[in-house]
């Protein structure tokens, strides 16, 4: 049985472990709720964590690549696991977590899986299938989600510090045009920046 | 039964790794990004409040009064005196913990002291210390002051009060999920008036309110501005429909005087509401001979004073009666406006009432009484136009809005501080054919707020903002992505202004519409050439190859 047969065959149970993980990363009041309620209005943060790694995990078993691929290489590849992470990272750069703390739950996923399927080979041990070259191939990918994670997070504190300028250029700009100091600019001229 | 666990089954499951500690242990870490910046020393001299100085939340030194401590101990004193509510509600609350998951910035942000329960803690703790018997008696006992539920008073703790009460929007969400009824908006409102007496307001409050004492409006502007912003709308609103509408200004004797929040006037998108509103009085005076005017005196709907203290709050709203009294209109009648309608709604007729000199108001065109208005004298926007379509008032062109795949938000103060649910959504669906609500358990009563409402709309603190909009948003997204939902409508000049950075954060493709902006695109004025575009100069429905063209 290969590796991606082996992570189908446990997808529930790595999923879980994966999501309780990463809930894990807020305080212990907070995690308790986030677990709990399944809604996902009532629990936005939760449903939409878990959605979100449900759609990695699927971005990584659809990878088709070798071990030698360079993460920029496909630009449909790294959009495709770039927005299966989008709603978690996006939510976790708005939190309070430090950079580092916002993508650590991606690697995570390479402790989960090794004890998940560590377990389920009776054949070979662990230490052999660890050494295995489709185990690599796994890591590898893992290593890939967390470069997009890593660049997901960055767009999205670029955005954040975009909307502050966008909100405070349009104020200035209105003061300005009040004052009749700009009328020869127009304001989608002058905020257009966000545009790009 | 077999699966059931055996006694020593289930003591194996019992985890007895202590958790990780107290809330009252863990220290709090005023973080960039969550916090307003202090109030400016010069703002807070022009309403003669206490402490002016510059001070820096993230500095050591607050530069405080010497006596803090006997201050809020004071203030928290004359407070229960004086409010019974407050009163009963630092008594009664036995943590049972409904309110906790129901708070949009602890939704967002995952921070505990966020749950409404633990955020109203921070100050009950002190009053239990300070002023309860049992905790009096408890701390007697070694390890009894814990037991009691206090703690007292000291530099950290006000910090982290200042730090969660501004994280906190007065929505009262929280308040309709709890079973004793207590409103932690109201625990809010003490502890910022508390600060107050500190000098500890945020500018974005502070300033606001001097600007509005000093000018009548929080952005500070002088009257000829006012007057000059509104008819540079009314050539606008002539190049789109090739009709002057006409407004009056501080005019003696009109039918209705009109207040509005500034921001309507000022801020886009606000000001295509703005323009809708001077579209239906042009209608109404045109075909009905209604007498409308605005005023430069009464510039502002808005209160930011309610966020500071009732006093403030009651000095700024003074000048609405004050001005309707001035021009002898028979009654007044309200812009598209959150906390203005809270402060309309619930204090003004006991702050600056009764108005006497007003008349109860009746729709001159239909008839209708607005009973709920009685009192105050003052009648929303949207009940008025209602009251106006349900009676065949108005000619419409849902047409002209067929672009608009609509969905409303409920404004907090609107909705759960004044009942307004239903007329807003008779006059959407009057105007717009397109029309899909979000999950029952995020509108009406059970609204999510923007996030930014109660002062806390600055652009420093843009982390909390889009974190606490994060459940409001999430709302917007799944109907964005089941009905193709393009706007999000409001009836409240905050949610115009935040909303629509919190849709650039979380839903791109949505827009930010004002109610009466919609009722100015369908509405059809005498004498109106056709329109090729709607208040924002985007081509209508239909119109768009002959603008390529």
């Amino acid at each position: 049985m290969d590796i991606n047969q082996q992570l189908e065959l446990k997808k529930e149970e790595i999923l879980k472990k994966w999501f309780e993980s990463t809930i894990n990363s807020y305080p212990e009041d907070t995690a308790k709720f986030l677990k709990k309620s399944k809604n996902q209005f009532d629990n936005p943060v939760g449903s939409a964590t878990l959605q979100s790694l449900e759609n990695t995990f699927r971005a990584i078993l659809e990878m088709n690549i070798s071990k030698n691929y360079k993460y920029s290489q496909d630009i449909v590849e790294q959009n495709k696991i770039e927005n299966a992470l989008d709603p978690v990272i996006r939510i976790r750069a708005v939190q309070n977590f430090s950079a580092s703390e916002a993508v650590a739950f991606v690697f995570e996923l390479k402790n989960i899986v090794k004890s998940t399927i560590g377990k389920l080979n009776d054949q070979n041990s662990l230490e052999e299938f660890k050494g295995s070259s489709s185990y690599e191939l796994f890591e590898h990918k893992v290593d890939l989600v967390a470069l997009a994670a890593f660049n997901r997070f960055m767009k999205c504190r670029e955005n954040i510090f975009l909307l502050k300028a966008t909100e405070a250029k349009r104020r200035i700009h209105s003061a300005f045009e009040r004052a009749g100091l700009v009328t020869e600019l127009n304001e989608n001229e002058l905020v257009g920046s966000s545009k790009s | 039964m077999s699966k059931e666990l055996k006694p020593d089954q289930l003591l194996d499951k019992i985890d007895h790794t202590p958790s990780c500690g107290n809330w009252m242990d863990t220290p709090v870490h005023i973080r960039p990004g969550m916090y307003c910046y202090a109030a400016k020393a010069e703002s807070v001299e022009t309403l003669g409040l206490p402490n002016a100085r510059p001070w820096n939340p993230t500095d050591d030194d607050w530069k405080l009064p010497e006596n803090w401590k006997e201050i809020i101990h004071n203030a928290i004193k004359e407070r229960l005196e004086r409010f019974r509510t407050f009163k009963i509600f630092m008594d009664i609350c036995v943590r049972c913990g409904a309110c906790a998951d129901k708070c949009h910035f602890f939704l967002g942000t995952g921070d505990p002291k966020n749950m409404p329960v633990l955020r109203a803690e921070l100050l009950r703790s002190v009053y239990r210390n300070d002023f309860t018997k049992a905790a009096q008696i408890l701390k007697m006992i070694p390890g009894g002051e814990k037991l009691s539920g206090g703690r007292p008073m000291t530099l950290d703790v006000l910090k982290e009060w200042w730090y969660y009460f501004f994280q906190c929007t007065e929505c009262r969400r929280c308040s309709v999920f709890c079973p004793y009824g207590i409103d932690t908006a109201e625990i809010t409102i003490m502890a910022r008036e508390i600060f107050n007496l500190l000098g500890l307001n945020i500018d974005w409050i502070a300033t606001p309110i001097s600007n509005c004492y000093k000018t009548g409006n929080h952005l500070g502007i002088q009257p000829h501005a006012f007057k000059e912003m509104i008819e540079f709308f009314t050539d606008d609103i002539e190049e789109i429909t090739g009709v002057n509408v006409e407004p009056q200004f501080n005019k003696k004797g009109a039918d209705i005087l009109f207040i509005t929040p500034s921001g309507d006037v000022f801020a886009d998108p606000g000001t295509y509401t703005c323009q809708g509103y001077l579209i239906l009085f042009k209608y109404l005076k045109d075909k009905y001979g209604l007498d409308v005017t605005w005023s430069t005196y009464a510039s502002e709907g808005g209160n930011f004073g309610f966020f500071t203290s009732h006093e403030t709050m009651k000095r700024l709203n003074a000048k609405m009666y004050a001005e309707a009294k001035r021009l002898g209109v028979k009654w007044i009648l309200g812009g598209e406006c959150g906390h203005m309608w809270r402060v309309i709604h619930q204090y003004m007729d006991t702050m600056n009432g009764p108005a006497d000199f007003l008349e109860e108001p009746v729709n001159p065109i239909t008839g209708t009484k607005f009973e709920n208005a009685k009192s105050t004298k003052m009648v929303h926007i949207t009940e008025f136009t209602a009251d106006l379509i349900r009676h065949g008032k108005l000619e419409l062109d849902k047409g002209r809005n067929a672009n608009r795949i609509m969905t409303y938000h409920d404004s907090c103060n609107t909705s759960r501080g004044m009942g307004l649910l239903d007329e807003p959504r008779y006059v959407l669906q009057n105007v717009c054919d397109n029309f899909f609500e979000m999950p029952s358990n995020t509108i009406r009563e059970q609204t999510f707020c923007c996030g930014s409402g109660s002062g806390l709309n600055a652009g420093e603190n843009m982390e909390l903002r889009m974190a606490g909009g994060l459940p409001r948003a999430n709302a917007v997204k799944y109907v964005h992505e089941k009905f193709g939902v393009n706007t999000l409508g409001t009836i409240c000049a905050i949610d115009r202004a935040a909303l629509s950075t919190l849709m650039e954060y979380w839903v791109p493709d949505v827009k930010v519409y004002g109610i009466h902006e919609l009722v100015g695109n369908a509405l059809i004025l005498q004498g109106e050439k056709e329109r090729e575009t709607d208040l924002r100069c985007d081509p209508l429905p239909g119109m768009e190859e002959e603008e390529d063209e």
